[in-house]
């Protein structure tokens, strides 16, 4: 009976509340129109690879995926490695955006990455609207602007997954807490300096936790700021029908890495270092009319750690110093036939691959290569299918001390949508 | 350090001191560059940032143009969401709080003339559609004096203390320009009651105003390319029709058009869309004439 009447009560405020929105046809404080450009991206994919998701996982890059070529990092360690889809349908992600202007001031952008098991904030910053001079400045989570590819959504990457060498360097992108600020110049070609204080979480190449063993005798207290600073120099300009785009980019901060560094047993580590990454990137896109182009892009990485590695043996910590030295480079050429077909090809090598602990140098494979390649269809702007296969040569696996190489091959169907405010690329 | 420090002085003084300061304007396209250099003349600096030649609406946002919009004191753009595909980007990049929308270096064109085709309903199933309604209303030459009018009222807000030059200008290019419509006007009247196809909906002013009949587009939809089924249908329609053109632009692909050209033995003309769009188009004058041209030819 209480239901009954509750919900007699419920309706007729709906009912009066309506009809008193259509007398009077007023709605003074709606604020509908204040409503954030919103956008909603869907990824999706079947994939193919000539391996058994289980075994796929046994390989790796040795030294890049894993920070040291022998030991394995428990779970709850921060590092991650290159994600790789599995075999089979694969919702890759749903992606939400909002922008809306906030005031005078300030802009706002968030965007959520909404998969089966959650939401992760991917990103959520602001960015000045009337700093002078030329100058803007970037606080909150973002997408750093190291390189070429870093700031790029994975929407708008012409292959569906990440180069390897950002994958293993960055786990993916480089995206991270803090603060950017950038000038650009006053000038008939485009010219930007910029740098950035960020926290430094990524886990691949840099961390900024602390550690200390069971007996007191390592502490290593957190570094809480800054964790990484990254800044960069790019400039672009024309020569005819050809837009050349080139920067200089560099992140220096600390890396952090522990795994069971606190019990007693044998097996136990953790790495305090100076993490470098310096890029190099350069862009080159050659537009033949509206609809067809041809570009270039590339970029090379180099990364340097220097820092002691820790060990336990039966309950004491012996220390040694740690050197790698790793770079890699991808090259792509994408060229754009018409409206809506793209076709493009992609090298990724790993070249330098040097591990050195307490002066003894580990035997790790080099020269690690991937191909691909791609064909996509956009019948609009807004909706794109693209087909891409990979011969993935870069995959070790370590059995009786030795790495055997195992070639992968990978061919996948992507279908990319996207509705709502989509927002316009930048170059 | 002091040859330094006297060789900086010496370049910023060379780039700002020296001459008298010019208003850099930057416009989108071409055809506002070639109104305000009408109406600014030597007292402002001018550039446009999209080619003539190529599709106004998916123009590649080349990172030169943050330089261009970063150092500019005026932003003149078409608006009605021309720009939406290329432009945003750029001034998210630029830093400059002088040119973004709603200050005072930022003008909307299309906000001075009134817009047709005004969806009543948006939805992307009906293609590429632009909500505030067709932007390309400057293919309507009428619609030029009252754009002129809009910037030497903003070049006079900007640049103050220069009306009577400003103005002077506006009255010359009124004055030709005018002349140009009544010549225009003339040679386009025996076209009155025309049946025309286009491609693309982009002369929809210029056939509204010289009061021609828009039978079909191509397109089966704006931006979506035509369809073996939608040109059968169309077929169909030119069969019935007196049909007197096909109007194609300078950058979709000609085939569907041209198939219907021959199959029909109807005239094929390549409609300038911008200054620059062909060769003879190089100023805003010129865009018309040769557009006429090719029409009564």
């Amino acid at each position: 009976m209480k239901h009954v009447i509750t919900f007699y009560l419920l309706f007729v405020c709906l009912i009066t509340g309506l009809s008193a929105q259509n007398a009077r046809d007023s709605a003074p404080f709606s604020q509908a129109k204040f409503v954030p450009d919103i956008s909603l991206i869907l990824d999706m994919s079947f994939l193919y690879r000539d391996m058994t998701n289980p075994r796929y996982q046994k390989y790796s890059i040795p030294a890049f995926t894993e920070f040291t070529p022998d030991q394995p990092i428990e779970d709850e360690s921060p590092s991650h490695s290159i994600e790789s889809s599995p075999r089979g349908f694969n919702l890759n992600y749903c992606e939400m955006s909002l922008y809306s202007v906030v005031d005078p001031y300030f802009d706002l952008f968030a965007v959520f990455h909404l998969s089966e098991h959650g939401i992760d904030l991917e990103e959520g910053y602001l960015t000045t609207r009337n700093f002078p001079h030329g100058l803007q400045a970037k606080a909150g989570k973002f997408l750093s602007h190291f390189g070429r590819i870093n700031e790029q959504h994975e929407h708008y990457w012409d292959f569906s997954d990440i180069p390897l060498v950002y994958g293993s360097f960055f786990g993916g992108n480089l995206n991270e807490k803090g603060m950017r600020l950038s000038w650009v110049a006053p000038a008939d070609f485009y010219f930007m300096l910029g740098g950035e204080i960020l926290k430094g979480e990524d886990g691949s190449s840099f961390g900024s936790s602390g550690f200390g063993d069971a007996g007191g005798s390592v502490v290593v207290p957190e570094k809480d700021f800054p964790g990484i600073s990254v800044s960069y120099v790019k400039s672009s300009f024309d020569v005819g029908d050809l837009t050349l785009l080139a920067s200089l980019s560099g992140a220096f901060g600390t890396f952090r890495l522990h795994s069971g560094l606190d019990r007693s047993d044998d097996d136990g580590f953790a790495v305090d270092a100076d993490a470098h990454v310096l890029g190099g990137a350069l862009t080159l896109k050659y537009m033949m009319d509206s609809n067809r182009d041809i570009t270039l892009q590339t970029e090379a990485l180099y990364r340097t750690v220097d820092g002691t590695h820790y060990q336990t043996h039966a309950a004491a910590v012996s220390r040694n110093a740690l050197t790698k030295r790793q770079s890699g480079l991808y090259c792509q050429l994408v060229h754009k036939g018409s409206r809506r077909w793209r076709m493009g090809i992609r090298l990724d090598y790993l070249d330098r691959n040097h591990f050195d602990l307490g002066g003894e140098t580990a035997p790790l494979p080099r020269g690690l290569s991937r191909y691909s390649g791609m064909i996509e269809c956009n019948p609009t702007e807004f909706s794109r299918i693209r087909v891409q296969a990979n011969l993935d040569r870069s995959r070790f696996i370590k059995s009786e001390g030795l790495f055997r190489n195992k070639s992968v091959f990978e061919a996948m169907l992507q279908i990319n949508l996207a509705i709502g405010a989509h927002g316009a690329h930048a170059f | 350090m002091r040859k330094a420090l006297i060789l900086i002085l010496m370049i910023i003084g060379a780039t700002t001191g020296v001459s008298a300061y010019r208003l850099k304007v930057v416009a989108s396209y071409p055809y506002i560059a070639s109104i305000v250099e009408n109406i600014g003349k030597d007292r402002i600096q001018v550039s446009a940032l999209a080619r003539g030649d190529y599709d106004p609406h998916v123009i590649i946002p080349k990172p030169s143009y943050i330089g261009k919009v970063r150092k500019a004191d005026l932003l003149i753009i078409n608006g009605a969401q021309l720009e939406i595909g290329w432009l945003p980007p750029i001034l998210n990049q630029a830093a400059n709080p002088d040119i973004l929308p709603g200050s005072r270096g930022f003008l909307d064109l299309s906000k001075y003339v009134s817009l047709i085709d005004v969806p009543e309903s948006i939805s992307r199933a009906q293609g590429d559609i632009h909500p505030e309604g067709n932007p390309h209303y400057y293919l309507d030459p009428y619609n030029i004096p009252p754009l002129s009018k809009a910037i030497a009222a903003k070049l006079n807000e900007l640049d103050p203390g220069n009306e009577s030059f400003y103005n002077g200008n506006l009255e010359a290019f009124l004055g030709l320009f005018n002349q140009k419509l009544e010549h225009w006007n003339d040679q386009m009247i025996p076209l009155k009651g025309a049946e025309v196809i286009e491609y693309h909906k982009n002369n929809d002013y210029f056939i509204r105003r010289f009061e021609m009949n828009l039978v079909g587009t191509v397109e089966p939809l704006p931006g979506i390319p035509p369809t073996s089924r939608h040109i059968e249908s169309l077929e169909k329609i030119i069969q019935t029709k007196n049909i007197r053109f096909i109007f194609h632009d300078v950058y979709h692909p000609i085939e569907a058009s041209r198939h219907l050209s021959i199959k029909f033995g109807l005239k094929l003309i390549l409609i300038p869309h911008d200054v620059g769009a062909v060769k003879e188009t190089d100023t805003i004058y010129s865009l018309y004439d040769t557009i006429i041209r090719r029409m009564v030819q």
